[in-house]
């Protein structure tokens, strides 16, 4: 007698079905959300990467953000400062017009009166604020940074103080946002009020306007080369946004091939478990339903 | 020579014997489809012969016993892997629902609120007197907070389910080993009695199956028909007709209960069935997680708060604490600290986003945003100690799920040796059935005969 085999068939057929369907449960839940990974278990090292490569592309969103928030007051400052050395050129011109011997006192008074204007002028644009901070009083947003104030030499007071902000505009790059009034407009050296004073009184006492038309020409070089850090900072922040709109891209990427499904792949496993399906149902409904009872004469 | 009628009672016998071996034919086909039926067959046996003159003639057959057909080293194998594969089933069912709560793959977890807080300080630091965005900074740390704490308890509202679960399976082990020891008690007296236990041993086997289903079991036959079950470390569950109870017992340190076997603590001992997994989860996966969660809650609330009072805020005053200090039941550990995480600033200019007094400066809040990258817990970031965490997490399930097909397909290979031993064939069955109805037509023909024989004899003397 041989070997006795397991008499009960169906069991084979039913084991079967039930890790076909399990398989299939896991292709149409791939395909109806989309994504091969549903649960940390599908492949837990791919989805502690996925959490890695989304706290990334979340900080490059806000870097983006800073960006955007910062080149607003970068470019209100820089039109600030273009607008300063402007009103340094018609100083200088005034002093040059002020220095010719053939106008008269009453003319070079007027004269002063345009140079004063001009002096408001600055400090209105010395004060300039945007989003309620003020541009140019260091780290002091706060503060307005220039006040007229006819006890100083200059005329004005700085209440600013002489840092710097820095805001992070890609992993790991600071980038400083400010230049302090104490720099731009009154350091030790060149101080763009005192030149504007000096240039007044020299035309209102017909003192030495030559002088003082030379020391607003250094003002206004000054100035300019000063104006060219917003230029650099707003051309910087736009490099960093070219670069973190690629490593976004990049991100997405890889946060896509991390966790979307091949759909064609996904749609061979399936039809791959239909295929099996009907073929264990088909191979279930031809064991014969007949045994030995059937064939002995029922007399 | 046997004498006619002697003859006539071989036949006889006969008739009896193969209704019998009938009788146990039906009994088979009856129960064809009965879940953990063991056929049965019929032990004919030739009855004695008798000395006849100078040779010994036969007397005939008997049915001297019907035995059920059961291999008890392939059942105690079943019993092995069944207390693997309910081991790991339960394990798998509760960490899934752990893995749930960190399901980075839905985009549910913790790490939209861990990237949210620290971006509300990078954007703090654009305009660091706004207080729009110092509000915002609080509200991320109040959703950050609000997270851990959630998570944190839905992870103790799994485990005191699973300790739950833990207590009612021990109840249920107790009603399993009981039943043993009453069919031990039943099966001794059937067997004493001369009697085929059968259909007593496959009740019993059914409920043994159950039982390594729940706990690790280990089962040794006795001769006289009975079973002692211990678990695999030999602790004492079933001995003849008496069942030793496992009880539980609350563990106040750990508000877990423990399953003691005569007082003894045996949790950690138990090595298979459902329990284990509950325990396993219960004690080990969910504990686990659940510190990680306390590790990374511990980590950020003192960084934070070390980085705000290295700061001034809106007044010039030195920092206060943003998140409610955690302070330890036990020096150095951080249990609890995740789930009693809350931010404790209320007033927007309290954060200290200026490093040195200036309102408008924003150093300390860029140094706050910098934390992210910042080996704050456990000498990591909190990104990659909390990516650590989900992969640690998902890791349990996995390598459990695989685990579990591999001994499902050897429980199924088991399972279908144990049907080619026990299970009843229809065939099988139609083909003794024929033998014996034959064999039983052949023995009324002989009585025929013998009647027939007999009736020549008597009318040998009829006066005609």
């Amino acid at each position: 007698m041989g070997i006795r085999v397991n008499p009960d068939i169906y069991s084979f057929v039913l084991s079967g079905l039930q890790a076909n369907t399990q398989r299939e449960d896991q292709a149409l839940q791939e395909i109806g959300s989309g994504q091969k990974l549903n649960f940390i278990s599908d492949d837990p090292a791919a989805t502690a990467t996925l959490v890695n490569l989304r706290m990334e592309a979340s900080s490059d969103t806000q870097y983006l953000q800073n960006i955007s928030s910062l080149t607003g007051s970068l470019q209100v400052a820089d039109s600030a400062l273009s607008s300063v050395v402007e009103a340094l050129t018609s100083a200088q011109s005034l002093g040059v017009e002020g220095a010719n011997g053939t106008i008269n006192a009453q003319n070079r008074q007027a004269i002063a009166q345009q140079v004063q204007g001009i002096q408001q002028q600055i400090l209105g644009l010395a004060n300039t604020s945007y989003n309620n901070q003020y541009l140019f009083s260091g780290t002091a947003t706060t503060t307005k940074p220039y006040v007229a104030d006819a006890s100083a030499a200059s005329g004005v007071t700085y209440k600013g103080n002489d840092n710097t902000n820095s805001v992070e505009i890609s992993q790991g790059q600071a980038m400083p946002i400010n230049l302090p009034g104490s720099q731009l407009f009154s350091n030790a050296t060149t101080n763009v009020f005192q030149s504007l004073q000096d240039l007044y009184t020299a035309l209102n006492n017909d003192g030495d306007i030559g002088g003082a038309t030379t020391e607003v020409g250094n003002a206004l070089n000054y100035m300019t080369t000063q104006r060219t850090f917003y230029g650099n900072s707003l051309s910087r922040l736009n490099n960093a946004q070219t670069f973190l709109n690629q490593e976004q891209l990049q991100l997405s990427k890889s946060e896509s091939s991390a966790l979307d499904v091949d759909m064609a792949t996904a749609v061979t496993n399936l039809s791959q478990t239909v295929t099996t399906q009907q073929a264990l149902l088909a191979a279930g409904g031809k064991i014969s339903q007949l045994n030995l009872f059937s064939y002995l004469p029922s007399s | 020579m046997s004498s006619l009628f002697g003859t006539m009672s071989v036949a006889l016998q006969s008739l009896l014997a193969q209704q019998g071996a009938m009788g146990v034919v039906a009994n088979n086909i009856a129960n064809a489809n009965t879940p953990s039926y063991s056929r049965e067959v019929p032990v004919l046996e030739e009855s004695p012969p008798t000395l006849t003159g100078n040779s010994m003639v036969g007397t005939g057959v008997t049915l001297k016993s019907v035995e059920s057909v059961r291999d008890n080293i392939l059942n105690l194998r079943i019993q092995q892997e069944t207390s693997q594969q309910s081991s790991l089933s339960s394990y798998v069912d509760s960490m899934n629902q752990v893995q749930a709560l960190f399901n980075e793959t839905q985009g549910t977890g913790l790490q939209t609120y861990l990237s949210n807080f620290f971006n509300s300080f990078q954007s703090l630091a654009t305009n660091p007197t706004s207080s729009s965005l110092r509000q915002a900074a609080i509200t991320a740390g109040q959703d950050l907070a609000g997270a851990f704490s959630q998570t944190s308890q839905n992870l103790a509202t799994i485990q005191q389910g699973l300790d739950q679960s833990v207590v009612q399976t021990v109840q249920q082990i107790n009603q399993l080993t009981a039943q043993v020891a009453g069919l031990n008690q039943q099966i001794q007296m059937v067997s004493n009695a001369g009697q085929n236990p059968g259909s007593l041993e496959d009740q019993r086997d059914q409920v043994l199956q159950n039982l390594s289903g729940m706990v690790d079991t280990a089962v040794i036959y006795a001769d006289d028909g009975t079973v002692s079950v211990t678990t695999t470390t030999g602790t004492l569950l079933v001995a003849g007709n008496q069942s030793d109870a496992l009880t539980t017992q609350l563990n106040s340190a750990t508000g877990m209960h423990e399953v003691l076997a005569q007082g003894t603590d045996i949790t950690s001992t138990i090595a298979g069935g459902g329990i284990q997994g509950l325990i396993n989860a219960r004690d080990d996966g969910i504990t686990s997680a659940q510190s990680s969660l306390d590790n990374l809650a511990a980590g950020l609330i003192s960084a934070v708060n070390q980085q705000q009072a290295s700061g001034y805020d809106m007044t010039g005053s030195k920092g206060g604490d943003f998140f409610t200090p955690f302070a330890p039941s036990v020096p150095g550990s951080s249990a609890g600290a995740a789930a009693t995480m809350t931010v404790t600033l209320t007033d927007p200019d309290q954060i200290a986003a200026s490093s040195d007094g200036t309102q408008g400066d924003n150093g300390n809040a860029m140094a706050m945003a910098d934390l992210q990258n910042e080996p704050i817990v456990c000498g990591q970031t909190a990104g990659s100690y909390y990516s650590n965490l989900v992969d640690q997490v998902g890791n349990n399930v996995s390598n459990a799920t695989a685990e579990q097909e591999a001994v499902k397909l050897v429980l199924q290979q088991l399972s279908n040796q144990q049907s080619a031993v026990s299970g009843v064939s229809l065939d099988e069955e139609a083909t003794n059935l024929v033998l014996y109805q034959r064999a039983y037509e052949a023995a009324a023909r002989v009585i025929s005969v013998v009647d027939e024989l007999t009736g020549t004899t008597i009318n040998m003397f009829t006066p005609s």
